[in-house]
């Protein structure tokens, strides 16, 4: 025991063993004068999380869009402006808006198949929703007339048979030239935004409500499939380290093959056996994980058990749940707390890994790794679609090994390195 | 070889054999026991349940599960996995034969990559710890640890494919050459050297380059921060510290002392590492159209021919088993306490 | 016995910075290492003479730091080394054994490796056939079997582990050799082997020893003089039989008395010093030790006595024999 003592001593200061003694939130507390640079980590950590929280808990707060609608033209780069379509109609008229030939007696055409119909109807839902507010009890609603391509419309046009002609500059070509009774009005859009921050997809949607939701769908899985290796997993490990024998081998033998396993190809499996959906997805990442909490609860456990101040109180009679529950987690609590964040990261990895390899969940939920795979097929043309939801990935991944990285520092002061 | 050595290796090989046991039965009991009936979601459900029968009847499905398992195990263990429910229905042991070689020409050079950036990235910020360069390369290890495989290979994608148009995006070798390439091995590399098929090897070496180091740089986040802590740990040493007292300069004390007794545990964590260089390999395979197992085992599952899942899945743990064998052998061989 | 100072240690401190403020594990202390002595250095565990043993060849580590003092050894303050200067003192003029010959040999470097590199890295023109030669005849020397050189440190048992530590000092003429707890990992029979070996080591070699240990019956037989530290603090240095005939610091009678001792009579009980040894980060006011002291007086617990002689080469540092008003 002397010789111990000793050793121990000598190779850990005073001051260390003078730092276990102090509380966990003054540990927390006093963390930032004990770890000079490795504060920043702590501090950047957490204020990323706290933002990814809130981002995933009030997704509705944040996201301009709803993440399934349509909202815009397709493949809009980020910030790019939605070409608008012009609006053509007879010099004669005087017109100076949409407004004055869009009345339900009015008549506008536009070439078959071209998106000037979307535009027109939202330039006109935008233009009832304001009359709606004003009380002026019109309702725009013109008969829409369709022509086979751009000359029909205009000579339409400059007969009077129609009021407008909406067409898109590309479709327009120089045909204006020959119409000289044909002037250019405004320019109708054909959505409420004329751009959108960070772009849309192939389908219309716009990607920052995407990633933003999809915040919700990767903190959901992320946590709760951690949550339930740690149920299972601790237990096992506790009462595998606590009272060896044959279910410790068994359980050791399994696990560790299991650990030895390629996590992801597991759950490509349990995936693949079960189906898509959210719940099997959390399953599936659950499996994988529970040995690592086991492998780490048991060792801890088994070394714990030796300590003088558990045989104590075994000699004392106390009941092998409480020694388990007041003695030996305790101990083993500061280890797990870390792994579970960077457990989370994993399953945040796993999860996006799953929905890339089209694994996870049902095609049209805002999820990152969904969005990265569709994003593939537009890599030549598209940049944005794969860009910012990868980036969210690694954002929120970084945030939880990063808290790993910090706690490890401050609960485990003398494994700091570890 | 001294006794204890041969005592030591061969342990080690009989404790294989339980663990592939365990990680196949493993297997069988996630795609056979598991809820969910494979056969009726490789038929949809417009197939009639006589047709399914007939198909359950082929695959032995309909026998009981013990008999099953006996069956499944007997052919596991003779690589005899039958034929594939689709795609031209080959003999799977077959396709994977072709695909294998794939896999590992992807992974071998990663794992080297990854092993050299991790090292050294590892040691140098042990040796600067708490300088800035160690600050730096610790961010490093980290970000890149976050960034997912399948991302960082689209930036790559983008960039080196698209935008640079130095490398090509997909594939292991130019299509042109492909139809009048002869492979004998699976192996592009070996082939084209054999054949001396210069412009083959170019074109294949060129396509590797991306996918490589895709996978290498992911993994090497893990490897940076495992070889620096245990690199610490030996640098505050005893031995060390006793060196120093002997007057042995410090770049001898870090880079010959402790990296050499730092590479014993780094054997073993290539070994735990092949289980993330598998889940990597698979992503990677996935996003660079490499046709190895890992998009085999995706195309299948797509396709649900659960026979050549089931069996491409034995495969990768068969592969994990036995690469951890080999590491701990040559872990024997490094580490003087276990050789004599 | 010649009284020649070796190293020369002055003022010396070294102080850790900690997270709960600054710790001088080694306060102020100053005492000479004479030519082809063995001094005995003692005290509890974490009075600092470990530090003060590793602080002698500038090995602390951040976050200590040698803070004041110069350690002149022969006639140079190595305080003022560079680190090439410093790196060839290390080994070639002053060597140490650690507590742990196991973790304190390479595991994956062969004996002959440890004292060829040792050679090659401090006199580089040397050829590896006449290191060769020489780490035979060295390990010849300390009772070895030559064939041994090719064993593992692993291979071998701890009281060889530890010879072939003493010498890798020996085979550069180190004139220092700084035993740190050396001896206190092996069993008795091989520690006294040990010990005799060391002790004919310094009468052919000539050289230092410092011996660094708790264990005070093994300096009894073995030193010419004792230094005692408590708490960072030097307390008592001199001729080791006249301390142990007459102790004068407290502290030092004390650490005496609670030794057991063969003869002693089975009704005597051992004498058991109240209290603990101080937290260094809080240290007491005035001496160090006066919480503890049976002879305790009002000027104790104010002012810091000195480290004075009481007779030629014995000093004490206490109240009780120095001059102070009241």
């Amino acid at each position: 025991m002397n010789k111990q003592s000793e050793k121990i001593d000598s190779a850990v200061p005073e001051w260390q063993l003078e730092l276990d003694k102090v509380g966990f939130v003054r540990k927390l507390l006093l963390a930032r004068k004990w770890y000079k640079g490795d504060w920043w980590f702590v501090l950047v950590s957490a204020v990323l999380l706290l933002a990814i929280i809130i981002l995933g808990v009030f997704p509705q707060w944040f996201a301009p869009y709803d993440p399934k609608a349509e909202v815009g033209p397709s493949l809009l780069a980020p910030g790019e402006e939605t070409s608008g379509f012009l609006l053509l109609a007879n010099i004669d008229d005087h017109v100076e808006t949409l407004q004055e030939i869009a009345t339900k007696t009015n008549k506008i055409g536009y070439i078959m198949g071209s998106q000037a119909t979307q535009a027109l109807r939202d330039s006109l839902e935008i233009m009832n929703e304001e009359a709606e507010k004003e009380e002026t009890g019109i309702t725009y609603q013109p008969r829409g007339y369709r022509y086979e391509d751009v000359q029909q419309g205009l000579d339409a046009l400059q007969a009077g048979e129609i009021d407008g002609f909406i067409v898109s500059s590309e479709e327009l070509g120089d045909h204006l030239q020959d119409y000289p009774g044909i002037y250019f009005v405004e320019e109708v859009r054909s959505s409420k935004a004329s751009s959108f921050i960070l772009g849309t997809n192939q389908l219309g949607q716009d990607i920052l409500s995407r990633i933003i939701w999809g915040t919700r769908i990767a903190l959901i899985v992320g946590l709760s499939s951690a949550c339930i290796s740690f149920v299972i997993g601790v237990p096992l490990g506790l009462i595998s380290g606590f009272f060896g024998g044959k279910l410790d081998r068994i359980l050791t033998l399994i696990m560790d093959s299991l650990y030895a396993f390629p996590g992801l190809i597991l759950a490509i499996a349990i995936a693949a056996v079960l189906g898509a959906g959210i719940g099997n997805i959390i399953l599936a990442i659950a499996v994988i994980y529970i040995p690592t909490y086991f492998r780490v609860v048991r060792g801890q456990t088994m070394t714990v058990k030796n300590e003088l101040y558990v045989e104590a109180a075994r000699s004392l009679g106390t009941k092998t749940s409480t020694i388990l529950w007041k003695y030996v987690f305790p101990n083993v609590l500061p280890s797990v707390v870390i792994i579970f964040s960077v457990n989370v990261a994993d399953a945040i990895l796993t999860e996006a890994g799953l929905s890339f390899l089209g694994l996870g969940l049902p095609p049209d939920t805002p999820d990152w790794g969904i969005d990265l795979a569709r994003g593939q097929d537009y890599l030549r043309s598209a940049w944005w679609l794969i860009t910012c939801p990868g980036m969210m990935v690694s954002l929120v991944t970084l945030s939880f090994s990063m808290l790993g990285e910090s706690l490890s520092e401050i609960l485990n002061p003398r494994l700091s390195e570890l | 070889m001294s006794s204890s050595l041969k005592k030591f290796l061969i342990t080690r090989v009989l404790l294989t054999i339980p663990m592939i046991l365990i990680m196949v039965t493993l297997v069988f009991f996630i795609m056979r026991v598991l809820p969910g009936d494979p056969i009726r979601s490789q038929l949809g459900p417009r197939v009639s349940e006589e047709q399914a029968d007939r198909l359950r009847e082929r695959l032995g499905l309909n026998e009981p599960i013990l008999v099953q398992y006996g069956t499944y195990l007997k052919d596991m263990l003779t690589f005899d996995f039958g034929d594939a429910l689709t795609r031209g229905e080959r003999p799977i042991r077959e396709e994977l034969g072709e695909k294998l070689p794939a896999t590992l020409e992807l992974t071998i050079p990663a794992m080297i990559f990854t092993s050299l950036v991790g090292i050294s990235l590892g040691s140098i910020a042990a040796k600067n710890r708490k300088k800035p360069l160690d600050y730096i390369i610790r961010v490093f290890s980290i970000f890149i640890y976050s960034v997912p495989v399948f991302f960082l290979g689209l930036i790559f994608q983008i960039i080196f494919g698209v935008r640079l148009n130095w490398l090509p995006l997909s594939g292991r070798m130019d299509s042109v050459l492909l139809t009048t390439f002869q492979s004998k091995t699976n192996f592009y590399i070996l082939d084209s050297i054999l054949t001396q098929n210069w412009a083959a090897l170019k074109s294949t070496l060129l396509h590797l380059i991306m996918p490589t180091l895709t996978l290498g740089l992911s993994l090497a986040g893990v490897f940076i921060r495992l070889t620096r802590v245990n690199m610490i740990e030996m640098i505050k040493s005893d031995f060390i510290v006793a060196g120093r007292a002997r007057g042995i300069p410090e770049k001898r004390l870090v880079f010959k002392h402790s990296l050499r007794n730092t590479l014993i545990p780094i054997m073993t964590l290539i070994g735990l590492e092949t289980a993330i260089l598998i889940a990597g390999a698979v992503l990677t395979e996935t996003t660079f159209s490499w046709p190895g197992m890992g998009r085999y085992l995706v195309d299948r599952i797509a396709l649900r021919d659960y026979t050549a899942v089931q069996s491409t899945i034995g495969v990768f743990a068969f592969f994990v088993a036995i690469i951890s064998l080999i590491m701990d052998i040559l872990y024997a061989f490094i580490d003087p306490r276990i050789r004599y | 016995m010649d009284k020649k100072a070796l190293m020369e240690i002055k003022d010396l401190s070294v102080t850790y910075q900690t997270r709960l403020g600054p710790v001088s594990a080694v306060d102020h202390v100053s005492f000479d290492i004479y030519k082809g002595e063995i001094l005995g250095l003692v005290g509890e565990s974490g009075c600092g003479k470990s530090t003060l043993g590793k602080a002698l060849l500038r090995m602390i580590d951040p976050p200590g730091e040698i803070s004041t003092g110069e350690i002149i050894f022969k006639g140079e303050d190595i305080m003022k080394y560079d680190y090439n200067k410093l790196r060839n003192f290390r080994g070639k003029r002053a060597s140490m054994i650690f507590q742990d010959p196991m973790t304190s040999l390479n595991p994956v470097q062969r004996m002959d490796e440890h004292l060829i590199e040792a050679i090659g890295v401090h006199e580089p023109g040397v050829k590896r056939e006449s290191a060769l030669k020489r780490s035979k005849k060295m390990i010849k020397r300390l009772g070895i079997g030559a064939d041994r050189l090719h064993s593992y440190p692993h291979q071998l048992s701890g009281g060889m582990r530890q010879r072939v530590m003493t010498g890798i000092g020996l085979i550069l003429n180190a004139n220092l050799i700084i035993a740190d707890e050396a001896t206190t990992s092996l069993d008795v029979i091989v520690e006294a082997k040990l010990m005799d070996q060391l002790r004919e080591i310094r009468e052919e070699f000539g050289i230092s020893l410092l011996m660094i240990t708790h264990n005070i019956a093994l300096v009894a037989e073995m030193a010419d003089r004792i230094a005692v530290m408590y708490a960072g603090h030097m307390v008592e240095i001199g001729d080791i039989y006249k301390i142990f005939e007459h102790p004068k610091h407290p502290y030092t009678q004390g650490l005496l008395a609670s030794v057991p001792n063969i003869q002693f009579d089975a009704n005597e009980e051992l004498y058991k010093m109240p209290g603990e040894p101080p937290n260094l980060t809080h240290p007491p006011k005035g001496c160090r030790f006066h919480p503890r002291c049976p002879h305790a007086m009002p000027i104790c617990s104010t002012r810091e006595p000195s480290l004075l002689e009481i007779e030629k080469g014995w000093l004490v540092n206490c109240w009780l024999y120095q001059k102070h008003q009241d």
